[in-house]
């Protein structure tokens, strides 16, 4: 008896599997939730928009050029990274945002039996593609509420592959200092892979954050992934990098997709390598909210961690996902931290004034 | 939490009697191969026997039928799959009546007494065929009956996947400090946890310290789709009892919480459940101590964030489909769907899911038909003269034709208990028979 069963098609390790399910459009949760109004506070946007030099160049795009592919390899945005970090453009490679990236180093070290290593609450990416991919992804717990380095080295073995290192963490904002980072490439000595997702590091204004860039001449193993999407307000246009010594670049470009940058996003992302006024202006609105949500929230009596990058965990005294649906009401989208596994957990992304007075009218309201 | 391939035994044969021999030879061997003892494999042979049977001569003359012998370690199944098509589906009634000479036929079709037979029963239908599933588990003896001796208060502990031994452990410290009724069936026996967790289908972590005393446990299960019940946390005489039932269920919900789950149930609660994690959905009655029934909330929460739905309803349902969304602040647009005389089978079909131990009854949609009122009222009569007291109803308001029952189940004395949201297509809804049973 033939019945088409697709699933009997599926490797073992994709079955069990989640797909991860965007949120519906804006317009469609407010009808939902009956909000006339949305803050979004779930995704660690930033509120300022793009840099101005990017809206410029985004306003004088001209239309006909939609007709034209990109360039293949982002050429000119590889060479505008290569001056701004004194390093060659070959140094680079551009994906879809950072979460393609990540795909391109799994996919180019990684075969049947091979592990990764990361933390068990951190940025889900590095876990789900391993796992999609076939690969193990051994998680370890995160030790005061950062990535424990001992405990991954102790992880390690054989088949390990590589360690991806979220600083500062998504979503605990606790980071590894210049010299943690060095102890841990030092104790690693060559031998595997050392990826650090710096997605977040142009919010941090700590002077001991490491300047990994200029890590790399002296640990070729160590891979760089930078985001648009967040410091850069690009996000709708989906463009990341990674950076690394030649020789380790060199390897990852056998599993890159070319082409998969469009021409909007390279020339939004070449206009805002230099924006350095944006990021001030993005670090004191993320200063200022800070402070006002550190006042509120001590008020409110509710405990939180306040890191760094644009984003605050709090803790409920409720579920998560009802605070989520509670404040949806109230017109406050927030990202629920079960995912992240840190249950009755949410993340706020710390954005304008008047969103951060909204979100905290409407938890005085829900609690 | 992916369960390990299980073993089976396949046959692929035809509607055909001359094949019965093949069918529980096949049946009985596999089940005695699978571990199964004798009372248990001659009650699944002669239930399989029964169903093949019924198949051949009512169902699928000549036609092709798949037959899967499986084992999960504690129990044996026999599944019976065929093409959904070209026959009538009243065949598949637990009530159906294919002989009108026969007075007695109410209660002896085949499905009913071969569901007698066996722990479980259940018919479903898929997308191309048809699915009944019987379920035999295997026996296992009542635990220790010394009661363990309560740990003492731990100094320190850590959450952790637990041994063999150790599980049996916490089987022994469940069974002598809760309630009867508020055990579930799978934490009752020793043997029985530990073949469940070995197979993959349950998971248990325990709260222990690290000469390995145990003060606290949670388990926890896949159910349905998109959807894991968990029991406890169990706390045994500890100080820290609070920080200890949270950190069981944090541990819980870590490891759920980038499966494809939508959404955790609790429906026995322990007084250790803490309470802020959850929503509680509502209650419905169930078997308590000498199934005596008792009232048992049923507590809920959702893993992910609510992207919002469309559910059907039909008008009968709408208030109290309102009412609950408001209070669960579930957003929800609410169509009517209701039958308007246009043209549609004369019969209803429903599958029906037994749990004999537990006196329960799930019954579900197959195909609605006008006749559904007097369907209904069938399934209620026959399956009260089972001796069934606990008659659940599980409505999908992501099926229009599900809503189509509504008035035939409020007039047979069903009631709507509570909303399992994302439990189906879309929301369950979960009704209780209430008529004739002393539920208060």
């Amino acid at each position: 008896m033939t019945s088409w069963s697709p699933e009997r098609l599926l490797p073992d390790y994709i079955k069990n599997f989640e797909a991860y399910v965007p949120s519906k459009p804006d317009p469609e949760l407010m009808k939902l939730y009956g909000c006339p109004h949305l803050h979004r506070l779930n995704n660690n946007e930033n509120a300022l928009g793009p840099p101005p030099e990017s809206q410029e160049a985004l306003r004088c795009f001209p239309q006909k050029k939609a007709a034209i592919y990109p360039s293949g390899d982002a050429y000119y945005l590889r060479c505008k990274l290569g001056e701004r970090f004194g390093m060659s453009p070959d140094q680079f490679l551009v994906g879809n945002g950072a979460n393609e990236v990540i795909s391109f180093v799994i996919k180019a070290f990684c075969e049947q039996g091979d592990n990764i290593i990361t933390a068990d609450k951190t940025f889900a990416v590095y876990e789900w593609v391993a796992q999609f991919s076939g690969f193990e992804a051994r998680l370890v717990p995160l030790k005061d509420f950062g990535f424990d380095d001992q405990a991954m080295l102790a992880q390690t073995d054989a088949r390990t592959k590589i360690l991806f290192v979220c600083n500062p963490n998504n979503p605990t904002g606790t980071y590894w200092d210049s010299e943690r980072l060095l102890n841990f490439l030092d104790a690693i000595d060559g031998r595997w892979v050392v990826v650090i997702d710096e997605a977040y590091a142009e919010f941090v204004e700590q002077e001991d954050f490491p300047n990994c860039m200029a890590l790399i001449p002296r640990y070729p193993n160590l891979v760089i992934f930078r985001t648009f999407s967040k410091m850069f307000g690009l996000a709708g246009l989906r463009i990341g990098y990674l950076a690394g010594s030649a020789e380790v670049v060199d390897l990852i470009r056998r599993t890159c997709i070319v082409y998969s940058v469009n021409t909007m996003a390279q020339v939004a992302a070449l206009a805002a390598v230099n924006a350095d006024d944006h990021i001030v202006r993005t670090r004191k609105m993320v200063r200022d909210g800070k402070a006002f949500l550190k006042t509120e929230l001590n008020r409110i009596g509710l405990p939180f961690l306040m890191g760094e990058g644009n984003y605050v965990m709090i803790k409920l005294p409720m579920s998560d996902t009802l605070a989520y649906r509670k404040l949806m009401t109230r017109g406050v989208m927030v990202r629920t931290m079960t995912g992240f596994r840190f249950p009755n957990y949410i993340r706020v992304t710390v954005s304008a004034m008047e969103a951060m007075e909204a979100f905290v009218a409407a938890m005085k309201e829900i609690l | 939490m992916q369960s390990a391939p299980k073993p089976e035994t396949a046959l692929d044969l035809y509607g055909d009697a001359v094949f019965l021999p093949v069918v529980t030879s096949c049946v009985e061997k596999s089940a005695r191969a699978f571990g199964m003892d004798d009372t248990g494999s001659l009650s699944l042979t002669l239930a399989a026997e029964e169903i093949f049977s019924y198949l051949c001569r009512f169902v699928v003359p000549h036609r092709p039928v798949r037959i899967v012998c499986r084992t999960g370690g504690y129990y044996v199944d026999v599944e019976f799959l065929f093409p959904a098509r070209d026959f009538d589906m009243r065949a598949f009634n637990i009530t159906a009546c294919l002989s009108t000479d026969d007075e007695t036929c109410l209660e002896e079709t085949g499905l009913l007494i071969a569901s007698r037979m066996v722990d479980r029963f259940k018919f479903s239908e898929h997308d191309n065929f048809l699915r009944l599933l019987l379920t035999k588990e295997r026996d296992y003896p009542d635990p220790f009956s010394d009661a363990p001796p309560l740990p003492s208060a731990l100094e320190e502990f850590v959450v952790r996947v637990p041994d063999a031994e150790e599980i049996k452990a916490v089987v022994g410290l469940i069974m002598a400090g809760e309630e009867s009724y508020g055990i579930p069936h799978g934490l009752r026996s020793p043997g029985r946890l530990v073949d469940m967790v070995a197979s993959g289908d349950y998971q248990v972590a325990v709260a222990a310290d690290r000469a390995s005393h145990i003060g606290g446990a949670i388990a926890w299960h896949r159910e349905g789709t998109g959807m894991v019940e968990c029991y406890g946390p169990y706390v045994f005489n500890q100080r820290s009892e609070t920080e200890m039932a949270r950190t069981l269920m944090d541990h819980c919900l870590g490891a759920i919480a980038r499966q494809d789950v939508r959404g955790l149930i609790n429906r026995h609660p322990t007084p250790h459940l803490p309470r802020e994690y959850f929503e509680e959905l509502g209650s419905a009655f169930q078997c308590g101590t000498d199934c005596v029934p008792v009232e048992l909330a049923a507590y809920y929460r959702q893993l992910e964030e609510d992207p919002g739905s469309t559910v059907w309803s039909h008008p009968d349902l709408k208030d109290f489909l309102e009412d609950q969304y408001r209070r669960l602040i579930l957003p929800r647009e609410i169509k009517d769907s209701q039958y308007a005389g246009e043209e549609s089978s004369p019969f209803s079909v429903l599958s029906a899911e037994f749990y004999r131990t537990r006196q329960r009854v799930t019954l579900r949609p197959v195909w609605w038909g006008t006749d559904s009122e007097k369907t209904v009222g069938e399934h209620v009569k026959t399956l009260t003269k089972e001796g069934i007291s606990f008659i659940f109803f599980e409505m999908d308001l992501g099926r229009a034709w599900h809503c189509h029952f509504t008035p035939s189940l409020l007039n047979n004395g069903f009631e709507p208990r509570f909303v399992l949201p994302y439990a189906g297509r879309g929301d369950l809804v979960v009704f209780q028979c209430m008529r004739g049973a002393s539920f208060s």
